[in-house]
């Protein structure tokens, strides 16, 4: 499936937070969405995902406007792990996940044993197998992150939204995220704060900045010095390993703000 | 304890689930001809059994009563036009009240609401109160000051759903605004003519609204309530999966293939009537609709596929009992039923509350 973003615009509370984002999302491929806080990584994602409705500009899926799909067809296209949120009322993790079998099912329609085969084995792919009878309160920050990646696995989409998913996980935990999803070989576009990550697990890089794109490409062409300076106001070193992979050293005072 | 978990995870299971319907529903029909039997004279339960197996042939076949029946006696009447109407009325509201609950707390998203969150219990008192003090309604006929309540209740439900709507979609939290500002408006309405015209009359016939009754119970209204009951059942049986996804909130909900917009329009529809149908046949029945969904939830989980079947039954057995003690606790009076929900269901559910360390999905709460 093909996503193409055309010449999108978005303003949230009068400003204008995406100005004319046009993005060719490569297929099966995991583009890392880069930028500083604001400069409307996750808002362009929430466009994609359908929980804002932008104002100009369109988002196309194999050439057809989105507006095209209702929520539940476009919901098989795109699944959607958002930043972590809490819940006033507890679910088994179990039930959890098989929330991500609704677009595939009717209303009336009760859940068959491959539903729950699916659920289980999208908890075993995030490491929490055994976990389905734990209440989804009960479990901590980066569990509930795993649970949710878990939920979007079981909706079984060709193309996987990422906004910030490894925010609540510690360093283990995001590198198995990332390497799961990269290895997914699905469409994966992904808002990224840590470059290094960005650099290990990306095909492609789109840098964000005051809600415009201001450079694509491979994490090599993309993270430089120059670039990182420009966009973050970071002082950074560079380094390559020996297959080519930038690796962004920060040391302390680099982040002093320049006037 | 190794025992009791797999014991509360069966019952959690799908066949936990369905052995807990069939044995509420088992539990409310020998609730209902033992309830009959309780009141200020003890009847015999086989004598009551019976009588309602008679009746319900004869209404369900239109075949004559058998000669041997007992229609005309006493016990006949007290059993079949006294007793029984009011527990079947029992059943219905009860059922009601506890679906509506849970629909409100998933509408609202929010586990303290309850069937009157958004002012149905203030609007159907300003109905009570306009029939009653200035006559309002009095053309629509002998039961007038019950339809004033009815759409009292019905009025404001709609009139929070339309205020939450302007100015973009209908949020939780612009329902629960609307709901209370609303409620404080009829609040003040009501306390306004009350004072007004300083109406003892009313503000007794006001205090019986507001504090349950089932004593007006009678057939014909009775078919009505059984109607709304099973038919608000049946819809919300086939909602389940959707409100599931209600308690995620409207995005991530978006993100698994459901816009809720119209799901929260419909559900509130929908609970308006069988709430304002709840009011006008018991007047506003208190804390039902809360505890129940509570109780129900501790015990079998969030998932709606099992809550709202069990909540249905579960609200209308414990109205049934709620029932029988108003009418037994203090001989020769009876206390109004929304008292004794209160007073019943608050100690059960703070037991439950502090044993089982319910947080409502806090989890370390």
């Amino acid at each position: 499936m093909k996503i193409t973003v055309q010449q999108l615009e978005k303003s949230l509370g009068g400003r204008l937070i995406l100005q004319n984002v046009t993005l060719d999302i490569p297929e099966n491929k995991t583009l890392g969405i880069l930028g500083p806080n604001g400069s409307g990584k996750s808002t362009l994602l929430r466009c994609i995902c359908r929980v804002l409705q932008p104002e100009g500009g369109a988002i196309l899926l194999d050439g057809q406007p989105l507006q095209r799909y209702s929520v539940r067809q476009s919901a098989r296209q795109m699944a959607v792990v958002a930043q972590h949120n809490t819940y006033n009322f507890d679910f088994t993790v179990r039930d959890f996940v098989l929330m991500g079998r609704s677009p595939h099912k009717r209303a009336f329609e009760r859940d068959n044993a491959r539903d729950y085969e699916i659920a289980a084995q999208s908890l075993t792919q995030v490491g929490l197998a055994g976990y389905g009878d734990r209440s989804f309160a009960s479990l901590s920050g980066g569990e509930q992150q795993r649970v949710i990646l878990a939920r979007a696995l079981a909706q079984q989409t060709p193309c996987l939204l990422l906004d910030e998913p490894t925010n609540h996980l510690d360093i283990r935990y995001q590198l198995q995220l990332m390497e799961l999803v990269h290895g997914l070989g699905r469409t994966v576009i992904a808002a990224v704060h840590d470059l290094n990550i960005a650099a290990m697990y990306c095909d492609t890089l789109a840098v964000m900045q005051a809600g415009r794109i201001v450079a694509t490409g491979t994490p090599k062409e993309i993270l430089t010095p120059e670039l990182i300076q420009q966009v973050y106001g970071v002082h950074a070193r560079v380094l390559q390993d020996e297959n080519g992979v930038p690796y962004i050293l920060f040391r302390p005072g680099c982040g002093t703000i320049t006037k | 304890m190794r025992g009791q978990t797999t014991f509360a995870r069966w019952w959690q299971s799908p066949a936990g689930t369905t052995a807990a319907v069939i044995l509420l529903a088992i539990a409310l029909v020998l609730s209902l001809i033992l309830a009959v039997s309780f009141g200020t004279t003890r009847l015999p339960v086989g004598q009551v059994y019976t009588i309602i197996r008679q009746e319900l042939f004869h209404l369900l076949t239109g075949t004559p009563l058998p000669a041997d029946s007992a229609a005309g006696t006493a016990v006949h009447d007290v059993v079949w036009l006294i007793r029984l109407p009011r527990l079947v009325l029992a059943a219905a509201v009860g059922t009601c009240l506890s679906l509506c609950g849970v629909a409100m707390q998933a509408i609202v998203k929010n586990p303290l609401a309850d069937p009157y969150i958004l002012g149905v219990s203030s609007g159907a008192n300003l109905g009570v109160t306009l029939a009653v003090l200035l006559g309002v309604g009095t053309a629509l006929g002998g039961n007038y000051v019950g339809l004033m309540a009815f759409a009292g209740a019905l009025g404001i439900s709609f009139a929070v759903v339309a205020l939450a709507n302007v100015g973009g979609r209908a949020s939780s939290v612009k329902l629960l605004l609307a709901g209370s500002a609303l409620s404080a408006v009829c609040g003040a309405g009501t306390q306004f003519l009350l004072y007004l015209r300083n109406a003892d009359r009313a503000a007794g016939e006001i205090l019986r609204w507001t504090m349950g009754s089932l004593a007006a119970a009678n057939w014909p209204n009775n078919g009505l309530m059984l109607g709304v009951a099973v038919l608000g059942t049946v819809f919300f049986l086939t909602q389940c999966r959707t409100i599931n996804l209600m308690l995620l909130g409207d995005e991530t909900a978006v993100t698994l293939g459901t816009d809720l917009h119209r799901y929260r329009i419909a559900y509130l529809i929908v609970s308006s009537l069988m709430v304002g149908f709840a009011v006008y046949s018991a007047g506003a029945i208190g804390f039902v609709g809360l505890v129940v969904p509570h109780v129900v939830r501790l015990l079998f989980g969030t998932d709606h596929r099992r809550l709202v079947p069990l909540c249905a039954l579960s609200g209308a057995v414990f109205l049934v009992w709620a029932d029988v003690l108003c009418r037994t606790i203090l001989p020769g009076n009876e206390i109004p039923i929304g008292i004794l929900t209160s007073l019943l269901g608050a100690p059960v559910f703070l037991y439950l509350m502090v044993r089982r360390k319910y947080g409502f999905g806090g989890g370390d709460a």
